[in-house]
């Protein structure tokens, strides 16, 4: 499978009504849910996630060391899940990657609107579930460009499904820190006190809680970034 | 004795126990003729037509025309008093046979059993509904009190709440109240379809008159319905215990007192230490910061125990299992050693959760059983919190034999006689976000029948003026709570006040253990004034505790409740706004006065 490298996506400034609706288990998800406008400014977005072969090459560049590696990339990844997206980073790690690579982290807002566009899609790919055209409740992950016809409206691959994402908050509401990330992953858990998982919907996002970086990475949570212009 | 039908001459029974007559009269129908207390004469039978049963087929009750008694038993003269009568009907080519007996065993305790037995005449079965006509009236009687009921002037209210599989009894009395008669309709296993027809429910019911208990029946003879009465010339109050005692009979308690587990009577006040907050986790640090905790519990009087909770809501993010999990905290596994060594320091005890609900297909509860003996090898907790559960797998049984003191909570409260035998320890959960809960003070009846079971009350989602509920409930029913103030990442804390409110629950918890855990205690005793309910606590000893609770809306000033007319007894509220305790005689007897406020509990400790 050829490599895929420096694949951006511009995506022209709007203004976009952001509104998210999902179940959450227990709690609230302390955040304004919309309806509400935002603004999106011109950006560049990855089209892909970010892959193990791009986030081993960051770590050969600048020899980059989490100051807690604990469970960092514990994934292993190697040659031959070279264009698989890189999973087992905290939001730390891949807040280091994107400065390298001159990004950042889609806000919660951005990403959605990347997914969902200016049509206001239910899924990258239109208003209708396809398990076909994603990484959905499955047993691995696959590679980052295996499910061209999920792209999004903008040419965005692997939104829904296959790895979650990160997005770029951290929030703080006094009493805890938290993060939000997006697109479900191909891990399809059994019970509904579970996280809830496979692909997920445009305007689904996780209120994931933080704590150290051992609990902050796990094997189904990646990301892409975005780049101002 | 045996007498055939036709041979008698006066189709009247009497079976009269130590306290009651029963007169059946089956002349022309079956008919409670009389049922009276043998002492006051008090007829508990006030209106006619007492018949003991009607059977309805579709939507047609069978007449009496079509009765026949066949055989009667009379052994009313025997030590064990036994009467039956054996009936039958024919009644559109479908044949029902029936008997009704009456028991006698134990002097203050009668069976009364109803079997029924029908054959189809097609072998197609009908819609079968049976009606209690006797019941019906002794029911609308003004002393009969629903089960886990208190007069309110003359209104029934229900002031308790049992969420296990025993059901108290309903309890008519005379008018002195001095006679009373307890109705239990036994029935531990509820999906049996043909025995006592969910009659427990239904007596709670406010249209009870309309009450039609369906069933199916069989070419022989079954129970279909076993009502026990417990009598007693001593008042309402003791039927409790009759009912208590004849019930924990049957059960195997031995587990509640190992001499290992003495810490889990004296877990009164255990936190639900949610991981993701600032209230454990220092975020600069990125460290449990479990000093904090302890420091902090102190104001609740000092945590007993504390539940580590970190797999929720986290487990499904990615397929890492519940103990996996562990490996990505802090240290790993050392983080909970060394956590679990502070809390020992500082006599708390520390509880890690199990979740059913994460069990794959490729774990067995033996797996897990396993993990959980490493667990406790390599980190020393104390206990495993059952989460959602309310039951203990056998196969975490074995952990006990290697580790005597490792005790098991569950969530919910056990509710059949298995669950209640194995595990020691559970939460009393109350609540609803969804349905506009309101924490209500009422009598546990669970904390009673099983007062060596330690319950934590908890209704996480309360707050404000529910919060105070909570620990009123608690104190009402000398049970431990749940400190829960970070809901999955909700902060719903506890106020200075209540906080220091609990700190006295606490402490009188433990300072009048003996009594407030002690075996005699009742639920829901007499009280003197209209809109009090009271809990009494006590052991054999000399000294009593008295939880009283208003329930209205306004002071009570008044008499509270009645105590043994004994010389040097002393007085003392122990809990609650000052309510001017003050002994008065009446007549003979001795009473509590006081004062009480609206939706308070006093706590009121007597030594005789």
């Amino acid at each position: 499978m050829k490599s895929i490298q420096n694949n951006k996506i511009f995506i022209d400034s709007s203004e976009y009504n952001y509104r998210v609706a999902h179940l959450t288990l227990e709690g609230t998800c302390s955040l304004d849910h919309g309806p509400k406008n935002v603004n999106i400014k011109n950006l560049y977005v990855d089209k892909y996630p970010v892959t193990n072969q791009q986030f081993l090459f960051f770590i050969k560049s600048t020899g980059y060391k989490p100051a807690d590696p604990q469970r960092f990339l514990a994934h292993n990844p190697n040659k031959i899940k070279n264009n698989y997206p890189v999973v087992c980073v905290s939001q730390y790690d891949a807040m280091h990657y994107a400065k390298w690579v001159g990004g950042r982290l889609p806000t919660d807002e951005e990403w959605q609107y990347i997914a969902a566009g200016p049509n206001y899609l239910e899924w990258p790919w239109g208003d209708t579930f396809d398990p076909l055209v994603c990484n959905h409740d499955h047993s691995a992950l696959t590679p980052v460009n295996a499910h061209k016809k999920g792209a999004s409206w903008c040419g965005c691959e692997d939104l829904s499904g296959n790895a979650w994402e990160w997005t770029s908050g951290v929030y703080d509401d006094g009493e805890h820190k938290f993060a939000l990330i997006r697109g479900g992953s191909f891990f399809y858990a059994q019970d509904h006190w579970h996280v809830g998982g496979g692909a997920r919907k445009n305007n689904y996002h996780w209120k994931l809680q933080l704590l150290n970086e051992g609990m902050n990475r796990a094997s189904t949570l990646g990301f892409r970034c975005v780049y101002d212009v | 004795m045996t007498y055939k039908n036709k041979k008698m001459k006066n189709k009247i029974i009497n079976f009269s126990s130590r306290d009651l007559l029963f007169a059946i009269d089956y002349e022309k129908k079956m008919n409670l003729d009389q049922l009276f207390d043998l002492n006051s004469k008090y007829n508990f039978l006030k209106k006619k037509n007492n018949d003991l049963l009607k059977i309805k087929i579709e939507n047609e009750i069978i007449s009496d025309r079509f009765l026949r008694v066949e055989n009667v038993i009379d052994q009313t003269k025997n030590k064990f008093k036994f009467i039956s009568l054996d009936f039958s009907y024919s009644f559109k080519k479908d044949v029902f046979k029936g008997r009704v007996s009456i028991i006698q065993k134990k002097e203050n305790i009668i069976d009364i059993i109803f079997q029924l037995a029908g054959k189809w005449n097609n072998k197609i079965p009908k819609k079968t509904t049976l009606i209690f006509p006797f019941l019906r009236n002794l029911n609308n009687d003004k002393n009969f009190l629903k089960p886990g009921h208190v007069f309110s002037g003359k209104r029934s209210i229900k002031k308790s709440v049992w969420n296990f599989h025993e059901y108290p009894p309903a309890i008519i009395t005379n008018n002195s109240n001095n006679v009373a008669v307890g109705i239990e309709f036994f029935d531990q296993f509820p999906w049996q379809s043909n025995y006592n027809l969910g009659m427990h429910e239904a007596i709670l019911k406010n249209d009870f008159d309309h009450y039609e208990s369906e069933i199916q029946l069989n070419r022989d003879l079954s129970d279909v319905i076993t009502m026990r009465l417990y009598t007693s010339s001593k008042g309402r109050n003791e039927i409790f215990h009759l009912w208590k005692e004849n019930t924990r009979n049957r059960y195997d308690l031995r587990k509640y007192f190992r001499p290992k587990n003495t810490w889990i009577k004296k877990n009164y006040i255990t936190h639900f230490t949610f991981a993701y907050g600032k209230e454990i986790f220092d975020y600069k640090k990125t460290k449990l910061n479990i000093k904090k905790i302890i420091k902090d519990g102190k104001e609740f009087g000092g945590y007993d125990s504390l539940i580590f909770w970190h797999q929720y809501p986290r487990l499904g993010l990615d397929n890492t299992n519940q103990w996996d999990l562990y490996k990505y905290l802090p240290e790993e596994l050392k983080t909970i050693k060394k956590i679990v060594k502070e809390c020992h320091k500082n006599g708390i005890k520390f509880f890690i959760p199990f979740k059913p609900w994460d069990v794959r297909s490729n774990e067995s509860l033996d797996y897990h059983a396993k993990s959980l003996e490493y667990f406790v090898t390599q980190t020393n907790i104390d206990g495993f919190f059952l989460d959602t559960m309310s039951s203990l797998p056998d196969s975490f049984l074995k952990i006990q034999k290697k580790f005597p003191s490792f005790e098991f909570a569950s969530e919910g409260t056990p509710k059949e006689q298995r669950q209640i035998e194995q595990l020691t320890s559970s939460w009393d959960q109350i609540g609803d976000i969804r349905r506009n809960y309101k924490v209500e003070v009422e009598a546990n009846m669970f904390r009673f029948v099983f007062p060596e079971h330690p319950l934590n009350l908890v209704s996480r989602w309360s707050v404000g003026s529910d919060k105070d509920a909570i620990i009123k409930r608690a104190a009402f029913n000398g049970t431990g709570l749940v400190i829960w103030q970070d809901v999955f990442g909700c902060w719903l804390p506890f106020s200075k006040n209540q906080k220091k409110v609990i700190k006295q629950l606490k402490n009188i918890l433990n300072k009048f253990h003996d009594i407030i855990f002690g075996s005699n205690s009742t639920p829901l005793i007499d009280t003197l004034s209209a809109g009090l309910i009271c809990n009494l606590f006590c052991n054999n000893g000399n000294q009593k505790i008295f939880a009283i609770y208003n329930f209205t809306k306004k002071k009570i000033s008044g008499p509270f409740f009645k105590i043994e007319p004994k010389n040097n007894i002393k007085i003392r509220q122990i809990f609650g706004t000052n309510s001017s305790m003050q002994l008065k005689k009446i007549k003979k007897e001795q009473a509590v006065y006081g004062t009480i406020n609206a939706d308070d509990v006093v706590l009121v400790h007597i030594k005789y």
